[in-house]
């Protein structure tokens, strides 16, 4: 059974972290940054709850703010680069946070026992959930309260005219300034909203594994959190999920009996899925036959 | 209503604009020709604010537009089309008009979450009307990318027209359409000065230009030749030269 | 004063050191950026071939005892064919205004390189073997050291082979010219695939090169070394300008020996960390690159 809950925690949160970057692709920003803001998230939620043994609401919340507010730092000079160099810099930024906490040390002492971020050796001491007695089940639906209302807050933006004006600045930037568009505005929300879900999913993790460690937040993350609404699509918050299901739980822990094997055929499927299919496994076309059977 | 001072813009040693002086007055629609590569896209892209200019200054109702950049153009009434189409192509013709900045005043008055979402009745009404506009009432849910390439035209011009303009600046509105498509476009340029709104029409298609405007300027290498009404400019020397490399006179 | 002395000494050593390391990530920043300029995309999975042309070196050389030179052929050899490969399957086929979907492609043929290294190593890294690793040239108070020289020497004499190539021959003319302008050079008759193809191609090579150069200089090869390598080949393409050859060979070097100099002030743990520094600073400041973008297409 815990099995099974830890599977659908960390499908939560890596739906999360792949919705984090699902707006920013819409706005046609390829950034490599989310698992840097992912790993900003975690430390922060993790040396509050921790060190200053706040409540895990406030803390997963600050953790929130300031990895919003770092991606809206991001976001200015992230206007100047586009496309590739645009990924070059994010690389860059997330490989700098993960260094950054690498050489993070900041030990404390309670009731005889040091606790903190040790640097090399990660961030062991992240026992919210067991000191306050929370069962496994709890953490769950904690965490998936998080996940559905976040995916709704996006369907919901998908529905309305941000969504169309998001995309609109993906398709076209010029078009799209020339019809109104505030270019900046739209860029820059688009990036600190994704640092906002990103840090929340962040400061969840940290709490769901209990410890930290750097190895978690290189630039794979990063992969993966772009890899999902890429090849889920970016028609509907619903792909991102899908692809996560079947990325983590098919993949990664179905056939876990393969062993090395599940990533060459992780990355032999990321290559077929782009010949196949550029705009993702839910593009258009798919949505439309999906349709068309859930109407016969 | 739009003053070009002597603008000149330079790309590296290109001299693309070389002090031009224009004049637009209100409600006329001023068509401007010239050979290619006489600088008339690089003038719409500078009054858009896609470019700055290297040296002029370009004044809208009185106002100098310096560092203003195109979405703030726009706010103040300056739309275009593109010379070669630019839709949002994977959204559909509907979201296309939608994105489209709706500057109307009294659409402010609604609750903001309606006008968000698409379902005020003002957003809705106004869409619709420019749907009817481009004939494409029935295609609003298709893929802009699905239209056929004169309704793209028609799209694109609607899409303008949604952001309430006061100018509007056409570059080649008639490229590879055939004579009826220009007969139906002459009308919609008619109309939209009938609306009051200032029209500034860059085009190679002669039919249109002498038929369709009040006043004519003729650019030759970043530098208006001529200027007059379309008699005026089909009787001129200085401009049969330009085009045909020699004047009848010679 | 005495000790003031010994410590510039070392650090000119450090720098020095670092320039001729440098010569490797020279390589792979200009494999980036022939790719980079034929199709004005990124080939994620670039550095991943690089070092795994290095393994099939080094097994090669395991196997049937060869040269070191013999090596460094095997792999620039392997390198080639998977950069054919690569660009077969990750960019030939995708519709070349999606850059989102050649990248990810790219990003999957880079994991599928990697695992494929883990699984046939075990994951451990391998003792790659040096040449002229006893030699050491000594000049005042200075030193050479002869593996590193070595690398920097081949570095240098595929660069100019390269450019011999780009700029001499009909082959280099033809690439230069999709690169530059792809509709102009399908309508005189280029064949843009088959020029995009040995680009990649070409690219592989170096990278090959570039691996071997990298296992040589370092003593070990690792599966590990792919994504430094490549994060490293992309900070020298944007330092140097996108798409500037001359400019990715001078921030190679810079870059080898700023990474150098911090390793010696700051530790092996913050050495990273201002490369990276330094990737920002050029963003913010000089977001060309190195050599202004009028000269930056060649």
């Amino acid at each position: 059974m815990d099995f099974y809950l830890n599977l659908i925690n960390t499908i939560g949160i890596h739906t999360m972290l792949g919705l984090s970057a699902y707006l920013l692709l819409q706005t046609g920003q390829l950034s490599l940054a989310q698992a840097g803001f992912f790993a900003v998230g975690s430390y922060t939620a993790a040396i509050l709850t921790v060190i200053f043994q706040w409540n895990i609401i406030p803390s997963v919340l600050v953790a929130m703010l300031v990895s919003g507010f770092l991606a809206f730092l991001v976001g200015f000079p992230a206007l100047r680069v586009k496309g590739l160099m645009l990924v070059v810099a994010t690389i860059a930024f997330s490989e700098f946070v993960r260094m950054f906490f690498y050489n993070l040390k900041w030990r404390v002492t309670r009731n005889g026992e040091e606790i903190g971020p040790d640097g090399t050796m990660g961030f062991a001491e992240i026992r919210y959930f067991s000191d306050n007695g929370w069962s496994n089940f709890e953490v769950t639906l904690f965490l998936w309260s998080f996940v559905i209302l976040i995916m709704g807050v996006i369907w919901w933006s998908d529905q309305s005219r941000t969504g169309a004006v998001l995309r609109a600045v993906g398709e076209d930037e010029l078009a799209a300034s020339s019809v109104g568009i505030n270019l900046t505005v739209v860029k820059v929300s688009a990036m600190t909203a994704g640092g906002f879900i990103a840090g929340i999913s962040g400061g969840l993790y940290a709490h769901q594994v209990t410890s930290l460690d750097h190895h978690s937040f290189t630039v794979l993350l990063g992969t993966f959190a772009i890899a999902y609404p890429i090849l889920g699509g970016l028609s509907n918050v619903f792909g991102t999920l899908v692809a996560v299901i079947f990325i983590q739980g098919l993949l990664v822990e179905g056939l876990r009996f393969l062993g090395d094997w599940r990533m060459i055929l992780f990355g032999l499927l990321i290559v077929l899925a782009m010949n196949f299919k550029p705009l993702g496994l839910f593009d258009k076309q798919t949505m439309d036959l999906i349709k068309k059977a859930i109407r016969v | 209503m739009l003053k070009i001072q002597s603008i000149s813009k330079h790309f590296g040693g290109v001299k693309a604009l070389n002090e031009l002086d224009l004049e637009v007055e209100e409600g006329e629609i001023y068509g401007v020709i010239g050979p290619n590569g006489s600088g008339k896209s690089t003038l719409v892209n500078v009054i858009c604010g896609i470019f700055l200019p290297t040296e002029g200054d370009v004044i809208f109702e009185g106002q100098i537009l310096s560092e203003n950049p195109t979405h703030q153009r726009l706010k103040k009434g300056i739309a275009r089309t593109f010379q070669n189409i630019r839709l949002f192509p994977n959204l559909t013709v509907w979201q296309n008009l939608w994105v489209a900045r709706n500057s109307v005043e009294d659409i402010k008055t609604e609750s903001s979450f309606y006008r968000w979402f698409g379902k005020s009745s003002i957003v809705k009404k106004e869409i619709e009307k420019m749907l009817e506009f481009s004939n494409l009432g029935n295609r609003a849910d298709e893929l802009a990318s699905s239209l056929a390439f004169g309704e793209q035209r028609r799209l694109e011009l609607a899409r303008a027209l949604a952001t309430k303009p006061r100018l509007l600046l056409l570059d080649e509105p008639a490229a590879g359409m055939n004579k009826d498509e220009i007969r139906d476009l002459d009308g919609r340029i008619r109309s939209m000065q009938l609306q009051g709104i200032t029209i500034i029409l860059i085009e190679h298609v002669m039919e249109l230009v002498m038929g369709v405007t009040d006043r004519i300027a003729v650019l030759n290498f970043g530098s208006k030749i001529a200027e007059g009404n379309p008699q005026e400019i089909q009787n001129n020397d200085a401009v049969q030269e330009a085009y045909l490399g020699y004047s009848e006179d010679d | 004063m005495e000790d003031f002395l010994y410590e510039a000494v070392e650090i000119i050593q450090t720098i020095w050191d670092g320039i001729l390391f440098g010569s490797t990530y020279a390589l792979i920043g200009i494999g980036f950026t022939l790719i980079f300029g034929a199709m004005g995309k990124l080939n994620m999975a670039y550095a991943g071939a690089a070092i795994a042309g290095a393994y099939v070196g080094l097994a090669v050389s395991l196997f049937f005892d060869a040269t070191i030179i013999f090596v460094f052929a095997v792999s620039a050899v392997i390198s080639t064919l998977l950069g054919y490969i690569v660009y077969q399957t990750c960019f030939r086929f995708i519709p070349t205004h999606n850059h989102l979907a050649a990248l990810m492609a790219s990003v999957g043929g880079l994991f599928f390189i990697d695992e494929l290294i883990v699984l046939a190593t075990l994951g451990s890294p391998m003792n790659f073997p040096g040449l002229f690793e006893d030699a050491y040239f000594e000049i005042g108070p200075f030193g050479i050291r002869g593996d590193l020289l070595f690398v920097f020497l081949i570095g240098i004499v595929s660069t100019l082979l390269l450019l011999y190539v780009l700029f001499k021959t009909r082959l280099g003319m033809a690439t230069r010219a999709v690169a530059q302008q792809d509709i102009a050079a399908q309508l005189c008759g280029i064949n843009i695939h088959r020029t995009n193809s040995i680009t990649f191609s070409i690219a592989g090579l170096l990278g090959g090169i570039a691996g071997a150069m990298t296992a040589a200089a370092v003593g070990v090869l690792s599966p590990v070394m792919t994504v430094p390598l490549t994060i490293k080949g992309l900070i020298v393409t944007v330092i140097g300008g996108l798409g500037s050859i001359p400019g990715a060979i001078i921030a190679g070097l810079f870059v080898g020996a700023f990474e150098n100099f911090f390793l010696y002030i700051r530790g092996i743990d913050e050495r990273d960390m201002y490369v990276v520094a330094l990737l920002f600073i050029f963003l913010i400041f000089r977001p060309n690159g190195i050599f202004s973008k009028t000269i930056n297409r060649d």
